[in-house]
């Protein structure tokens, strides 16, 4: 067996202590430290930086893999982003749809029964609001409103 | 057959072919494979635990956004601890405030050295070994702990600091004598 001297021992020492090499090697290595404090020593240090190796946090690797995959997803769809404006706008409009129909049920329900006498509801804001319903109506209920505005008074 | 190996027994060269046809599982497995590596490298060049976790996470998403440019001159391991490195830097550079405060606050090295009652116990020796590494220079330190925790070959690490591997060596050496002095 050669001898191995301090220099290729010491080249090899991190993986001696890790026992990353095979036992041909481990033997000659443990019969150079035999006989050299020096290395023996260079092997303490390194045994010692290896018994405190950072404690890698165990929840990183779910933590990693889930922004890889997060990140993978939206790589793939790169229409995602107009996408969800477009929902978002056609989601706006059928609000805003529904808006109108709202006011134009309430507005239908206040004139047929509910004005008080003086309201002054056909200023320009119910003119306006009246412009959205009083397109639907019938000329038969058209009259019926008319008559009901002019027994109140009101026109 | 092959759907009957193993995770482990797949290479990551053939991981990284799988992953960038978009195999999910391959990912992961590559993620799982390398994270702790990745993570002592962060951990190495900014030396807080929560940067470092940061820094893991976002070498890894950008290493997979661009595993195309994975050309295998060098194991899948080295390259991703690379980009690690790389990021780390990069992270540390956009902190450069916090990194002149923190880090200096974080220093290991205590004003008249080490308690001889501490000498005797191997774990706060191990300990104090480590803080000790950590006051070293970047390059020295990274060369060190990638030799040591990881096992990578001077070629490897001179590839991960961004030198030679002659230089990796004698940052290697260096670091050790410097740090057998502090321990003496």
């Amino acid at each position: 067996m050669n001898e191995m001297d301090c220099g290729e021992v010491r080249e090899i020492l991190p993986d001696f202590a890790a026992k990353r090499i095979e036992t041909q090697g481990s033997v000659s290595v443990e019969a150079h430290l035999s006989s050299c404090e020096d290395c023996r020593s260079e092997l303490g240090l390194i045994q010692m930086l290896q018994a405190a190796s950072p404690v890698v946090p165990v929840l990183l690797a779910d933590r990693v893999a889930s922004a890889v995959r997060t990140s993978k997803r939206s790589a793939h769809r790169p229409w995602s982003g107009i996408a969800a404006a477009a929902v978002v706008l056609l989601a706006l409009g059928v609000g805003m749809s529904r808006d109108r129909a709202d006011v134009m049920g309430g507005i239908v329900f206040e004139s047929d029964l509910e004005t008080e006498e003086g309201e002054l509801w056909l200023s320009e804001d119910g003119v306006l609001a009246g412009d959205l319903w009083i397109e639907g109506l019938s000329d038969e209920t058209l009259m019926k409103l008319l008559a009901e505005l002019e027994s109140e008074g009101v026109v | 057959m092959d759907n009957l190996r193993s995770a482990r027994e797949i290479s990551d060269a053939e991981l990284v072919e799988q992953a960038s046809s978009g195999d999910d599982g391959a990912f992961d497995t590559l993620v799982r494979r390398h994270y702790a590596s990745a993570y002592r490298v962060a951990l190495s060049v900014t030396r807080r635990d929560d940067v470092a976790q940061d820094v893991v996470q976002d070498a890894f998403v950008k290493a997979f956004s661009a595993l195309v440019s994975f050309r295998g001159d060098s194991s899948f391991r080295t390259w991703m601890m690379t980009v690690t490195a790389n990021e780390a830097r990069a992270t540390l550079r956009k902190r450069v405030r916090w990194s002149e405060s923190s880090i200096e606050a974080a220093g290991p090295l205590e004003a008249g050295g080490p308690n001889p009652a501490e000498q005797v116990v191997t774990v706060q020796e191990s300990t104090r070994a480590r803080a000790m590494l950590d006051s070293l220079p970047e390059k020295q330190r990274l060369a060190i702990s990638a030799r040591i925790d990881d096992g990578l070959s001077f070629r490897e690490i001179g590839a991960l600091v961004g030198s030679s591997e002659g230089a990796a060596r004698v940052n290697y050496f260096h670091g050790i004598r410097r740090l057998r002095e502090l321990m003496a």
